[in-house]
C-alpha cells in the first residue's frame, strides 16, 4: 500500500461572528477577512510539509477549491508546478484542477505536460466533476458538468498522447481547431489518470477506462459499492481485473503517539465539517443540478445538501464509520487493514491530516509516525480479492 | 383549459389551450417565464374572454420533455418559429413573460409573417449597464429569499398553483410532490438556456429596431428583480412601442394583478396598428 498526504489548506482564522453571520464561507465571504501575510506563512509550512513527506517515502496530493475559506490552493497547477520543484522522489497527485469550470482543456493539459517534466515523471493527473460553490465561483454552467467532465478527459487526453499533431476538436462544449502542445508530457504516453466519484455510473466508466477509482470519505459500504461497481464493468466488457492500484480512499487522519493522542488531535479536523462547508442554499441544494427532479421532493423536505455528509462528528464515531484513521500507529494500520479488506482491495490510502486546526508541529509529528511506524506494517500484504472470477460468484450469489 | 402536445420537428411540447369564445378572437401565443404557466392561473380565464389562449411548456419545462443538444436561445427561437407555422391562425399576439419575453423579443427582431403584435411582460434578454452593473440578481446566486422580496409587491398576491421568481420559499406542506419535480425540471431546464450570459443576449440590443409590430412593453410598477426602468429602457429599443406598467405589482403582474394585466394587453389589442406606435 501506499500513503499519500492531502492538505487542503485551510484558513480557520476568520473571527467566528463573522463567520456564524455568512450565509456561507466559501463563494460571497469577501476576501477582506483574508490576510495574505498569513496565507504567506501557511503556503511556507505546507510547502515544509511536503518536503517532509518527500523525505519519508509519503506521497502528496493536491487539488483547489475557490474563494472560500477551508482551501488556499486555489491555482492547483502553479502549487502543483512548486511541489515538483520542491521534491525529488515523491509521486504528486493533482486532484485536481476543476476541469468543468476552466474553458480550455488543452491549456490544462500544457500545465500537466509541463508539470510531469518538472517533476521528471513523478505527476498523477487526478479529475473531479465540481460542482456547487465552484460553479458560482467560476461562472460555470452546473448543468451538464458530467457530459463536460469527460468531453475535457477525452480532449486532455489526446492533448497528451497525439504526436502527430496538430488536430482539430470541436466538441459539444469545447472548440480548439489546432492541438499541438510543447512540451509533451515525460511519462509515455502519459502521466496516469485519477478520479474522485462515488457516483456508480461514473465509477463503471472509470473501470473500463482503467482509471484510478478514489473515493472522499465515502466510509465502507459506499466505496465497497463503487469499487464493485468498477470491477463488474471491467468483467463485463471483457477486461481484466484490476489490481488494487486502481482503488484509492480519502480519509481524515491522525498517526498519534498513543490512541487518546491521535483521537484528541483528529477531532480537531471535523472542522472541515463543522465551519468549512457551510453555504448557502442557492449554492448547494437549490443549485441546477444538485438533485435529479424526481429526487428533489425528498431533498427539499428534508433540507438535505445536494451530498449527505457525517452529522456525527465525534472523531471516535467518524472511526467508526470509515471516515477517521485515528490513534496510535498500530491501531492505524490496523483501522487501514480492515478497511482494506472490508471494501475488497485497496492500495492508495490518501491521509486528510493538516486540516481544521491542526498545526504544522501536529501534521508533522503524524507524518513521521505514519511514515515511520504505519506504512511498514501496510507493505506485501496478500491480496483480498485476488480471484476475480469467485468474486464475481460471490456477489451474484449475494444479489440472489 | 385543455391540455395536449405538439410537435415540431422532433420537439414534443406540453401546450396549454383555452379555445375562446368570441368568432375571430385573435390567437394569443404566450411564452411563460422561469415557470411553466399553472392551467388554474386566473389570468387565463380572463384572457380567453379576448383571445385563443396557446401556452406551449419549453423543453423541459412543465411536462415537456427536455430540449437534448437544443439547449441555447438560438434553439427556442427557432422552435418557436415552427409553433407559429404550426398554428393555423393567420396573424398571431406573441405575449413573452419574464425569460420567455427575451425569446419572444428574439423572435420578433427576426420578423416572421404570422406576427401580428408583441407584448413584453417584465422581459429579460439584453444588456444596458455598464460593465460592472448588474441590470437584474443573478437568480441562480441569489438567496430565495432575497428573490421573493425583489419579486413581488406582496408575495401573498401569488395564486395557488403559480409559481415565480424566489418559488423556492413556499416549498412546504402545501406544495405537492409533482409541483416539486416540475419545479425542479424548470429550474434546471432555465439553467441549461440562461446560465452565461446570464438571462441577456449581448447582440438582441442591437436589433431590437427590426421589430417592425405594434409592441406592448408591460411592467410591474414594483418589479424589483427588471425595474421598470429597463423595460423603459427596452421599450425605447423598438420603434413601434409603448410602455405601461401596472401598479401594486412586481415581476408577475399577470399573477398578482391579473384583471389589470389583461385590461392592460385588451386596450392594447384594440388598437389599431397605426395607432399603437407611441414610444
Amino acid at each position: 500500500m501506499e500513503l499519500w498526504n492531502h492538505c487542503e489548506n485551510p484558513y480557520p482564522f476568520v473571527p467566528n461572528e463573522v463567520l456564524e453571520e455568512a450565509e456561507s464561507v466559501r463563494a460571497s465571504l469577501p476576501n477582506r477577512y483574508c490576510d495574505p501575510r498569513i496565507v504567506a506563512r501557511l503556503y511556507d509550512e505546507v510547502f515544509d510539509e511536503y518536503r517532509l513527506c518527500d523525505d519519508l517515502g509519503l506521497h502528496i496530493v493536491t487539488n483547489e477549491h475557490h474563494a472560500g475559506i477551508n482551501n488556499l490552493w486555489a491555482a492547483n497547477p502553479v502549487i502543483t508546478g512548486v511541489v515538483a520543484n520542491i521534491t525529488k522522489k515523491a509521486r504528486i497527485l493533482s486532484l485536481g484542477t476543476l476541469i468543468t469550470v476552466r474553458p480550455d482543456p488543452v491549456r490544462i493539459a500544457e500545465e500537466y505536460a509541463t508539470i510531469d517534466i518538472l517533476s521528471k515523471g513523478r505527476l498523477e493527473i487526478g479529475f473531479v466533476k465540481s460542482g456547487a460553490t465552484e460553479m458560482v465561483s467560476g461562472d460555470a454552467n452546473p448543468m451538464r458538468i458530467r457530459e463536460r467532465e469527460w468531453e475535457a478527459i477525452d480532449l486532455i487526453e489526446k492533448t497528451l498522447t497525439t504526436q502527430d499533431g496538430p488536430f482539430s476538436w470541436e466538441g459539444k462544449f469545447f472548440t480548439h481547431p489546432h492541438v499541438n502542445i510543447w512540451p509533451r508530457p515525460y511519462q509515455q504516453p502519459r502521466p496516469d489518470f485519477w478520479a474522485a466519484t462515488s457516483d456508480l455510473p461514473t465509477c463503471a466508466e472509470l473501470g473500463r477506462r482503467g482509471m484510478v477509482n478514489t473515493l472522499l470519505f465515502g466510509g465502507y459500504d459506499r466505496t465497497r459499492q463503487a469499487f464493485d461497481a468498477y470491477k463488474k464493468a471491467r468483467a463485463e466488457a471483457g477486461l481484466p481485473p484490476p489490481g488494487e492500484d486502481r482503488f484509492s480512499y480519502m480519509a481524515f487522519a491522525y498517526v498519534g503517539d498513543t490512541d487518546e493522542e491521535g483521537l484528541r488531535i483528529g477531532q480537531k479536523i471535523a472542522w472541515f465539517l463543522t465551519v468549512s462547508i457551510k453555504s448557502a442554499p442557492q449554492f448547494s441544494k437549490f443549485q441546477p443540478g444538485a438533485v435529479a427532479p424526481e429526487m428533489a421532493p425528498a431533498a427539499w423536505r428534508t433540507g438535505a445538501a445536494r451530498r449527505p455528509r457525517p452529522t456525527n462528528l465525534d472523531a471516535e464515531v467518524l472511526v467508526g464509520q470509515g471516515q477517521m484513521f485515528a490513534g496510535n500507529p498500530d491501531t492505524v494500520a490496523r483501522q487501514i487493514k480492515e478497511f482494506r479488506t472490508r471494501v475488497g482491495g485497496i492500495c492508495h490510502i490518501i491521509m486528510m491530516t493538516r486540516q481544521g486546526l491542526v498545526t504544522h508541529a501536529e501534521a508533522e509529528a503524524s507524518f513521521t509516525r505514519a511514515a515511520r511506524d504505519v506504512l511498514p506494517q501496510l507493505r506485501d500484504l496478500p491480496p483480498v480479492d485476488g480471484d476475480e472470477t469467485a468474486w464475481l460468484a460471490r456477489r451474484e450469489a449475494a444479489a440472489e | 383549459m385543455t391540455s395536449g402536445r405538439l410537435q415540431i420537428g422532433p420537439a414534443e411540447l406540453e401546450v396549454l389551450r383555452r379555445p375562446s369564445t368570441r368568432p375571430g378572437a385573435p390567437t394569443l401565443l404566450l411564452l411563460h417565464g422561469i415557470n411553466n404557466i399553472s392551467p388554474a392561473a386566473p389570468f387565463l380565464d380572463l384572457l380567453a374572454a379576448h383571445g385563443e389562449v396557446v401556452a406551449p411548456s419549453h423543453p423541459g419545462f412543465g411536462k415537456s420533455p427536455g430540449p437534448g443538444d437544443r439547449d441555447t436561445m438560438y434553439d427556442l427561437v427557432h422552435l418557436y418559429r415552427g409553433v407559429l407555422d404550426a398554428l393555423p391562425a393567420e396573424k398571431v399576439t406573441l405575449i413573452g413573460f419574464s425569460f420567455g419575453g427575451w425569446i419572444a423579443a428574439e423572435l420578433a427582431a427576426g420578423g416572421h409573417p404570422k406576427l401580428a403584435r408583441l407584448v413584453l411582460v417584465d422581459s429579460f434578454g439584453i444588456k444596458l449597464g455598464g460593465r460592472e452593473e448588474r441590470d437584474f440578481p443573478h437568480l441562480f446566486n441569489t438567496n430565495p429569499a432575497e428573490l421573493t422580496r425583489r419579486a413581488w409587491h406582496d408575495p401573498a398576491n401569488c395564486p395557488p398553483g403559480s409559481y415565480g421568481i424566489g418559488w423556492h420559499t413556499a416549498i412546504g406542506d402545501a406544495m405537492s410532490d409533482e409541483e416539486m419535480v416540475v419545479l425542479a425540471r424548470n429550474w434546471d431546464s432555465l439553467c441549461l438556456y440562461a446560465w452565461r450570459p446570464h438571462l441577456y443576449n449581448p447582440q438582441l440590443g442591437h436589433w431590437l429596431h427590426r421589430i417592425d409590430v405594434p409592441t406592448l412593453v408591460l411592467w410591474g410598477a414594483g418589479d424589483r428583480i427588471v425595474t421598470p426602468d429597463y423595460g423603459r429602457a427596452y421599450a425605447g429599443l423598438i420603434p413601434a412601442a409603448q410602455f405601461e406598467a401596472i401598479e401594486a405589482a412586481g415581476h408577475h403582474p399577470e399573477l398578482e394583478r391579473p384583471q389589470a394585466f389583461v385590461d392592460a394587453v385588451v386596450r392594447f389589442l384594440g388598437k389599431d396598428a397605426g395607432k399603437a406606435a407611441s414610444p
